[in-house]
């Protein structure tokens, strides 16, 4: 079929060379759903306590974010897979989040990180084991990519726990919570 | 997305062997040599059959055929591709697929594959359109990237492509109202919908759309209107080659682009103003700081 053909990344569902762009299309889309959630997450954190002691640190690691996003960019389109249509909502509750949180002080942003990345982290685990069911070869740059920004995420959530995310108020609360909006986000993400 | 369409099930011993055996044609004729032989009976009387074998697939995938042996999906879409001379005359119908069937040396039974409202006619000659489309865009991309001509302005490239496409109508614009009828019965709309939106996803591709935010959606259902309203007018336009339609499309796609400039503007304008104000905040602020300070 001519779309195959025009975007060599993509195949039909018939060549055995091809990729499956029904799963790999999911994978992106909610990769870069979650990247650009996490994005907005530190700006509503930075846009709090970006002047305190502890903004050169969240700058860094909404940076690494950053970079993460862009890299999903071009992977979408790259691959032709469309974006999740809940952005504008990721948007908006992605700042939200990141600013209430900062407003419990630095150990509240620290949680909330903590919380986002170890989700963030499980999920990429799930999808490199996805991957690698299906054909770690046929998807070596994919598996390449999430490898390297889950071990990126595992480092943001190791710096949350070094930064006393821990006595944050609430900790375990606000954890299973934020957890909870996670798990419901990439479920939406993924479909919608 | 494939072809949800389902006749009742019409069940008849013939067509499961039919399939059984179009399925082990696509394999290493290995082990079920004998079952083999008992099968390809029903192979031999074909043509005057009518098998109900699975819906031919509108939405781009082909199936799998082995050379020689042509799969029922194959044959189908040659009959309907024949069928399409006849539907100037007899509309979208099982008439003109029966016309068609005939002059590919079937008999006009053979029509009785396909459902008797034309569903499949109609979708096949979408489908038929759409690829050519895409085959179009890729030869026109291959030519910019070989530095053979130029690169278009998006409404530039919007207007042609919507123009090329719509001008695949004009043999069968007589019939064309009766074909969106058809298009919009409830048991076609999954299909017709993934056959409008995908086009519509070509065009933005070629068209060089990278967005990765909401505006991936605003542009598509943009020109999806766009398309829709151009079909409309075409379709009542009775002027020489059609001038007033691709006026009518030119204004559309001007329009559709000023707004999405506009936005632009307004977004950069709107960003601007923000960083100023937080500017401000902060010079005030500071001041204020400074001067309790003393």
């Amino acid at each position: 079929p001519a779309r195959a053909a025009s975007s060599g990344l993509r195949g039909g569902g018939g060549s055995a060379g091809a990729i499956n762009a029904a799963v790999v299309g999911r994978i992106i889309r909610v990769d870069h759903a979650g990247e650009y959630g996490a994005n907005r997450i530190y700006a509503g954190q930075m846009a709090v306590l970006g002047r305190s002691a502890v903004g050169p640190l969240i700058q860094q690691m909404w940076n690494q974010e950053k970079e993460h996003l862009k890299k999903f960019n071009e992977l979408m389109v790259a691959y032709r897979v469309r974006p999740t249509v809940l952005l504008p909502i990721w948007n908006i509750a992605g700042f939200v989040l990141g600013a209430g949180s900062a407003l419990l002080g630095k150990k509240g942003a620290m949680a909330c990180t903590v919380a986002v990345e170890e989700s963030i982290s499980s999920h990429y685990n799930n999808q490199i084991r996805t991957l690698m069911e299906e054909d770690p070869e046929k998807y070596r740059e994919l598996l390449q990519v999430i490898k390297q920004f889950r071990d990126e995420e595992l480092e943001h959530h190791d710096i949350g726990l070094e930064h006393d995310a821990e006595s944050a108020p609430a900790y375990s609360v606000l954890k299973t919570a934020i957890q909870l909006g996670c798990k419901a986000a990439i479920f939406l993400s993924e479909r919608i | 997305v494939r072809c949800q369409l389902c006749l009742p099930q019409r069940a008849l011993q013939a067509s499961a062997a039919l399939r059984r055996v179009s399925d082990e044609h696509k394999k290493e004729p290995a082990a079920s040599s004998s079952q083999h032989q008992f099968d390809s009976h029903p192979t031999d009387h074909q043509p005057e059959q009518e098998p109900q074998g699975p819906r031919p697939s509108y939405t781009g995938q082909g199936g799998q055929e082995s050379e020689d042996y042509e799969s029922e999906e194959q044959l189908q879409h040659r009959i309907l591709t024949a069928a399409l001379e006849f539907v100037p005359e007899h509309g979208w119908s099982a008439e003109a697929i029966a016309e068609g069937a005939k002059t590919l040396g079937l008999s006009a039974a053979a029509a009785g594959m396909f459902h008797n409202d034309g569903s499949e006619l109609v979708l096949h000659f979408v489908s038929q359109c759409n690829t050519k489309l895409s085959e179009l865009l890729e030869q026109e991309q291959k030519l910019v990237q070989l530095g053979k001509t130029e690169k278009k302005t998006t409404d530039q490239f919007l207007r042609d492509a919507l123009e090329a496409r719509l001008r695949m109508l004009i043999p069968y614009i007589e019939k064309w109202p009766q074909a969106v009828s058809i298009l919009l019965l409830p048991h076609n709309i999954p299909s017709s919908l993934s056959l409008l939106t995908s086009m519509i996803d070509d065009i933005w591709h070629y068209a060089g759309d990278q967005s990765t935010d909401f505006d991936w959606y605003t542009r598509r259902a943009v020109l999806t209107g766009i398309y829709n309203t151009t079909v409309l007018v075409m379709m009542q336009d009775s002027s020489p080659d059609f001038e007033d339609t691709w006026r009518f499309l030119e204004n559309r796609v001007a329009d559709a682009v000023n707004m999405d400039n506009t936005a632009k503007q307004v977004k950069s304008t709107g960003e601007a103003l923000v960083q100023g104000l937080m500017g401000a905040v902060v010079t005030v602020s500071t001041a204020a700081r400074a001067l309790r300070a003393e």
